[in-house]
């Protein structure tokens, strides 16, 4: 197969992906399937971004504006260029090796997937939170501690007008120290920033520290300080005010931890909060693997484990000790059972598809044939 | 066509700063004789690097957000030839680099590569990723840059903004070889101001006068003082935040501390691999040569030296240096403690002032601002004042 022969079945590669098409490079290349006009463009697009494309094309019907979109992205953040289709022409001494794109590595596939989803959260205006007439009279109560819990009840109470002042009860919402440890790296992320979870498990151990929001013991005595010690309560028995949290998954958390640097380079760090907050993580919950069901759940891994389990120790004893009212026992707070995963670059990338997939599907067969 | 572009998009550890620095600093002066360097801040090319090519940097995209659109869009607005210079462009892909091209507009293209040979770039590049929190030794990076996959973020980096034929074909595929310009880094030893001519020959600067004095510059550390900092960073990564590592660690200790001791082995390619980037490096040249380019220097000054008289390895430096290396940076981050400390205690000192100052009367306002009646009585005494300082 000489150079243009070569050349022509990528087109044709290409052209057969944007019909829809999703037959892995390799076998097109075998198969020895039709070529098309080699003209039909200055340089092919990358194979991370045909790939990706190919991908696209097995889960669903890409509207034909999201297969442009696609072919013409740049990747973000570090990494190879963009690569060329093995086969597809003869070897440069110089630059990378061409690549068979269906070995290529998930990151190199993650990188295009997220800089179009930045892109798409970039667009979209966050609807504000729904909020009603605050009603001094309806006294709230201010719940600190586990960030998912808290996020919870913050939002249906401002939901129902409630107040939360000076003079509000405060909770603090505790539960085994594992749980709280993702729920902190899971808001992190969908916040605008997070290292990796296990460095990040690691660090914390290296620091000698839990974070300060859910150091339970310690939040409750600021608060008994700042509000007085009658109104605190630290609540280690789930008690959801405005609804069970919905905890993301393992990979959604991932997946949002990797759109957010992204998308910091499109809109500001308070947009970017918002995008993430409010747009990208209830339409990620809602697809298949982004809800923690109880088994998606982040998870401590085994090697951190002691740390855990000594730190939240230490916790129980503060709880004992403490002035402030504590609801439930405080060893609840000690590592239970609780069944949860590492978060995978795999499940990211499944996960971002499906949500290109989503927001840019086709409407139907007529439309995407009129699209195209 | 009238405007002319002199992009400059690497490569990275060939006098870049300075050169950036001299453009900045010169900027206005530069207008009456036509060139134009569109930057309101030093690093505004950086910034706009990093939004062209959606690269965070340790939180400093927040700054970028939009800087590629306004610097194009300034390039576009100007006439006679803009210079837009940064070498981290080139780690551009294909599509990023069509991109950058198209926002200028209809324009001429000059394209410039600074480039230095490969048996200095290779321990430079070892050593910028140590001053960037790298913990990897360098038989280790050694191990990666010759992977042929190029597999990882460190050698498909290295590659991508060292790899000199590969970068033009990203960056010009299309352009004609004299619209791009090689200069090309002298050998160590040569005039002190050489390769400063060269640039200026290159973007027309020459005879011009201008303040070149060297602000801004990216120095090099000894193989002792990397393998300190090295260690540092296996220590201290995950306790020191990246906002802190930069000041403290790359400004303080590397480039203010340890960047001084000169006398120190310098860092070089080890003797086992000295044969196949030689080879490498004549490939390039030969390569380079044949495309016909625009040369200012000699390509031959990319070709690579013999192999070092004695070689010291920063995976296994001499302790006495290492430790001599030490003691320094503690004294630095002595001084340093104290001046902060300085600074803390005159701080509180002005602060207990000014509470004292406004305490006791504050109290009083405050208190009777909660009800009506202090409220009324606070209204008749600021009445009273006012008509007792007006007689005053």
């Amino acid at each position: 197969m000489n150079d243009d022969d070569g050349r022509r079945r990528a087109w044709g590669w290409v052209a057969h992906l944007r019909s829809g098409g999703s037959t892995p490079w390799q076998v097109w290349r075998e198969r020895g399937d039709a070529g098309a006009d080699v003209a039909s463009g200055r340089a092919l697009p990358g194979a991370q971004q045909l790939e990706l494309l190919r991908r696209l094309n097995e889960t669903g019907r890409p509207s034909a504006r999201l297969v442009d979109r696609v072919l013409e992205a740049s990747a973000a953040g570090r990494g190879s260029p963009d690569l060329e289709l093995v086969g597809a022409a003869t070897e440069s001494a110089f630059g990378p090796r061409p690549v068979d794109p269906a070995r290529l590595p998930t990151g190199e596939l993650l990188r295009v997937a997220t800089a179009l989803l930045a892109e798409d959260l970039a667009g979209v205006e966050p609807g504000a939170p729904p909020t009603a007439r605050t009603r001094p009279w309806r006294r709230g109560v201010r719940v600190v501690g586990d960030p998912a819990a808290a996020q919870v009840a913050q939002r249906a109470q401002s939901a129902r007008g409630v107040a939360v002042g000076h003079r509000s009860p405060v909770v603090v919402a505790g539960g085994p120290l594992r749980r709280l440890l993702a729920d902190v790296w899971v808001d992190r992320c969908f916040a605008g920033g997070a290292p990796r979870w296990e460095p990040w498990l690691l660090g914390l151990e290296q620091r000698r520290r839990v974070p300060p929001r859910v150091d339970l013991a310690r939040v409750a005595d600021t608060w008994a300080r700042r509000s007085g010690v009658e109104r605190v309560t630290v609540e280690l028995e789930p008690r959801p005010r405005g609804g069970e949290p919905e905890r993301p998954s393992a990979d959604a958390a991932e997946l949002a931890r990797r759109v957010a640097p992204v998308l910091g380079l499109m809109v500001t760090p308070a947009r970017r909060a918002r995008l993430l907050g409010d747009v990208l993580r209830p339409r990620l919950v809602r697809l298949p693997g982004g809800l923690d069901d109880g088994r998606d759940g982040l998870g401590v891994p085994e090697e951190r484990d002691e740390w855990v389990t000594r730190r939240a120790r230490r916790m129980a004893e503060a709880l004992t000790r403490g002035d402030y009212a504590v609801a439930g026992d405080p060893h609840a707070v000690l590592p239970a059972e609780l069944p949860g995963v590492a978060p995978t670059g795999s499940g990211a990338l499944a996960l971002a598809i499906r949500a290109l997939g989503e927001t840019g599907a086709a409407t139907g067969k007529a439309t995407g044939e009129a699209d195209r | 066509m009238s405007k002319r572009v002199l992009l400059h998009v690497g490569t990275p550890k060939t006098g870049t700063s300075h050169l950036q620095d001299v453009l900045f600093r010169n900027r206005r002066r530069l207008v009456l004789h036509g060139l134009h360097y569109p930057a309101h801040r030093f690093d505004a090319h950086f910034l706009a690097a990093l939004d062209l090519m959606r690269l965070p940097w340790g939180g400093l995209e927040h700054e970028a957000v939009g800087a590629w659109d306004a610097l194009a869009e300034r390039v576009r607005r100007t006439p006679g030839t803009t210079i837009v210079s940064h070498e981290i462009l080139a780690a551009a892909s294909r599509s990023q680099a069509a991109r950058a091209i198209e926002s200028f507009g209809d324009i001429e293209l000059h394209l410039v590569l600074s480039v230095r040979d490969l048996g200095r770039q290779i321990p430079a590049e070892w050593q910028e990723n140590v001053k960037h929190r790298s913990v990897v030794s360098y038989a280790r990076f050694l191990d990666m840059i010759r992977d042929p996959q190029r597999r990882g973020r460190i050698p498909s980096w290295f590659w991508s903004v060292q790899e000199i034929p590969d970068i033009i074909a990203r960056w010009a595929p299309d352009l004609p070889p004299e619209r791009v310009h090689l200069v090309t880094v002298p050998p160590s030893g040569s005039e002190a101001d050489l390769l400063w001519r060269r640039f200026a020959e290159a973007f027309g600067l020459t005879g011009l006068d201008l303040d070149v004095g060297t602000e801004r510059v990216n120095p090099s550390l000894g193989v002792p003082e990397t393998a300190l900092i090295r260690r540092i960073n296996r220590s201290a990564n995950q306790v020191v935040p990246p906002a802190d590592y930069r000041p403290l660690v790359r400004e303080l200790l590397a480039h203010q501390t340890l960047a001084q001791r000169t006398s120190s082995p310098r860092l070089a390619l080890p003797p086992d691999i000295h044969d196949w980037v030689a080879e490498l490096a004549q490939s390039w040249v030969a390569e380079l040569r044949e495309r016909g380019y625009a040369v200012v220097g000699d390509l031959d000054d990319l070709l690579v030296g013999p192999p070092a008289a004695s070689y010291a390895d920063p995976d296994k430096p001499r302790e006495r240096q290492v430790s001599a290396a030490a003691v320094e940076a503690i004294r630095a981050l002595l001084v340093e403690n104290a001046t902060l400390r300085r600074d803390r205690d005159r701080l509180e000192g002005e602060l207990h002032d000014a509470r004292s100052r406004v305490g006791l009367r504050g109290k009083v306002v405050n208190r009777l601002e909660t009800s009506g009646a202090g409220r009324r009585a606070l209204r008749l005494y600021r009445r009273a004042r006012g008509s007792s300082s007006r007689s005053a």
